[in-house]
């Protein structure tokens, strides 16, 4: 088997430049609230940095803005929280799998990641159960994740149920991380808002959600398809009446309006991704608002 | 030919290939949906009761239903000549029969009627026909000369040129030469003869030997006498005459025990010349496929409009 990783990695050159890449690393380095006070040394800004870490008076003195770096900034974790029910094996907007832009995202993060000498580390599940892997910050463990998600989101597997995983997490991880929640375009239950609720006061938290296919309007998905959820048909040329597809339309768009309702309550940053392709812009504005959020 | 089948079916079955969707209930969820769902459930049976109506109806329509009709000749075909002995005995019996077929005349289609009254001699009121206007306008003549209160003989005018009275030979031969010498179409011929058989003088021909020449022409010959006088032990000479003599034709005797009978008498007679003429039936056979074409075509309308109606 291919390494997934490699693959990640070379869609993520091909998407962005060495400059975006940077832009996306100062990002990611902004993320973490906390610094340690100790003083290491100066370095030019790149753009993403946060602008409070800019040394003013260095920066005059110099005349181009630096940022202070840190001593023993502690190794952050990366948590990823995927939802590997059979939800993730169906199509995503893009056409394609939706576990594969899973995989893409954890990719381009766990990089991220890596790069800065944190760890990674993995729980995932369906309603079955949730599994659970280990922090590392080696390339071959955040090979094994992708590996992990990209085996078990299959058509086989379980309902969907994120908000067990997130239970899960809440129970089991008691330090601070950079929680990413790979989240199905699913509503918001009372049960994940009520868990979610406490994690964002624990982690930051950034939820990323795969948007499903269309079923109707414009971009509708041509052919049969049929719901994971019970393997029944879905008669989606049925929405080729004009005002089924607008009562769609706006089902979804009340769905997506009530999942953005309970995550801007909890102050969590979030971002829908249709296809690979968007991923890094997605991400690079996902932590450009988590880092305006604060 | 398999291969094309084959060919068809693989592609259809690839296009089928389902894609798998999360949260469906999106759209599923919708009443609109629901209700496009159920009218295209709807439409589907419709297609599907179509195709079945057709397909039944066509092959109905392929076995060539036909209509079988059997059909008995035309009983209208037939001369009837009313032959009345107009002797003073029979005047009575004479004015219910012509009554009688007064009446008749009025339920007639095709038939023709002649009257000839005779009695030494014979007189043809009028000859066969089927113009009923005439006909119901001399009958109704002849039944008010013959009523026993008219004073009035010029009716029977030219019954009394020879010696003699009911010479019944010489009454039936005129009656039955009354048919006209036909070749092409076969009419049933037949005689209503009213006579008591009260031979009174020297006739040319015999009852029997004007009997022989009815037979010969297919003419059959209903007797009525008013004045049988036979009983079981003892039969009426002259009425057995009769009887034999219109038995021998084909035809009938029958008696009449009062005037007021001869209406059933005449009825009778109807019955019985209906019968005769009644041949083998005819079968005819008709195709109906208009029924069947019929719901084919319904079949063929409903097919289209669920075709219209349903979204592939």
């Amino acid at each position: 088997m291919p390494s997934l990783l490699t693959a990640v990695k070379s869609k993520m050159f091909i998407a962005a430049h060495r400059k975006a890449r940077g832009m996306l690393d100062g990002e990611y380095a902004s993320v973490f609230r906390g610094h340690s006070l100790d003083f290491d040394d100066l370095r030019a800004y790149v753009p993403g940095d946060a602008v409070r870490d800019i040394d003013w008076k260095a920066s005059a003195r110099v005349g181009a803005p630096l940022i202070k770096r840190y001593v023993a900034t502690r190794r952050q974790q990366v948590l990823f929280v995927a939802d590997t029910g059979r939800n993730m094996a169906a199509l995503a907007k893009g056409g394609e799998s939706k576990k594969d832009i899973a995989v893409m995202v954890i990719g381009v993060i766990g990089t991220l990641a890596l790069n800065h000498g944190d760890s990674v580390s993995l729980i995932h599940g369906d309603e079955r159960g949730t599994q659970a892997m280990p922090a590392q910050g080696t390339e071959s463990h955040l090979e094994t994740l992708l590996r992990r998600v990209d085996s078990t989101a299959v058509l086989t597997a379980g309902q969907s149920s994120l908000s067990a995983q997130l239970e899960y997490a809440a129970s089991h991880v008691k330090r601070h991380t950079l929680m990413v929640v790979l989240a199905d375009d699913e509503q918001i239950n009372a049960r994940s808002a009520k868990v979610l609720r406490r994690l964002a006061a624990q982690h930051e938290i950034l939820w990323i959600h795969i948007e499903d296919a269309e079923l109707a309007g414009v971009d509708a998905l041509a052919g049969v398809s049929y719901d994971v959820a019970d393997f029944s048909p879905v008669l989606s040329a049925l929405a080729g009446d004009p005002e089924l597809a607008r009562d769609y339309a706006y089902a979804v768009a009340e769905r997506s309006n009530r999942r953005s309702e309970v995550l801007r309550s909890n102050r969590i940053a979030m971002a829908g991704i249709g296809h690979t392709e968007q991923v890094m812009g997605r991400i690079f504005a996902l932590l450009e608002r988590h880092r305006r959020a604060r | 030919m398999i291969m094309v089948v084959l060919l068809v079916w693989r592609r259809t079955h690839k296009a089928n290939t389902a894609v798998p969707v999360a949260h469906a209930d999106r759209l599923t969820s919708l009443p609109r949906y629901q209700k496009a769902l159920a009218a295209q459930k709807k439409w589907l049976a419709v297609a599907v009761a179509s195709l079945l109506l057709m397909a039944g109806a066509l092959l109905v329509a392929a076995a060539r239903p036909v209509q079988e009709t059997n059909h008995i000749p035309q009983t209208s075909n037939r001369d009837i000549i009313l032959c009345l002995d107009v002797s003073g005995s029979m005047m009575d019996t004479d004015e219910e029969i012509v009554d009688n077929f007064s009446e008749l005349v009025t339920e007639f289609k095709g038939e023709r009627i002649a009257l000839t009254i005779f009695d030494a001699t014979a007189v043809q009121v009028f000859p066969l026909t089927d113009d009923y206007d005439f006909v119901a306008e001399q009958l109704k003549i002849a039944k008010n000369a013959m009523n026993i209160d008219s004073g009035n003989f010029d009716f029977f005018d030219g019954t009394y040129e020879v010696p003699g009275s009911s010479l019944i030979g010489d009454g039936l031969a005129s009656c039955v030469s009354g048919f006209p010498q036909e070749a092409g179409v076969q009419r049933s011929r037949s005689v209503v003869f009213a006579t008591d058989n009260m031979l009174a003088g020297h006739p040319l021909l015999t009852l029997p030997e004007a009997a022989s020449l009815a037979k010969t022409g297919h003419i059959r010959v209903y007797s009525l006498n008013p004045n049988d006088y036979s009983t079981d032990s003892y039969p009426d000479q002259i009425a057995t005459e009769l009887k034999v003599a219109s038995e021998s034709t084909g035809g009938a005797y029958y008696p009449l025990k009062s005037d007021s009978a001869v209406k059933s008498i005449v009825k009778k007679v109807q019955d019985t010349e209906a019968a005769k003429l009644k041949g083998a039936p005819l079968k005819t056979v008709v195709d109906q496929p208009a029924v069947p074409l019929g719901l084919a075509m319904l079949g063929l309308l409903g097919l289209g409009a669920a075709t219209l109606k349903v979204r592939p």
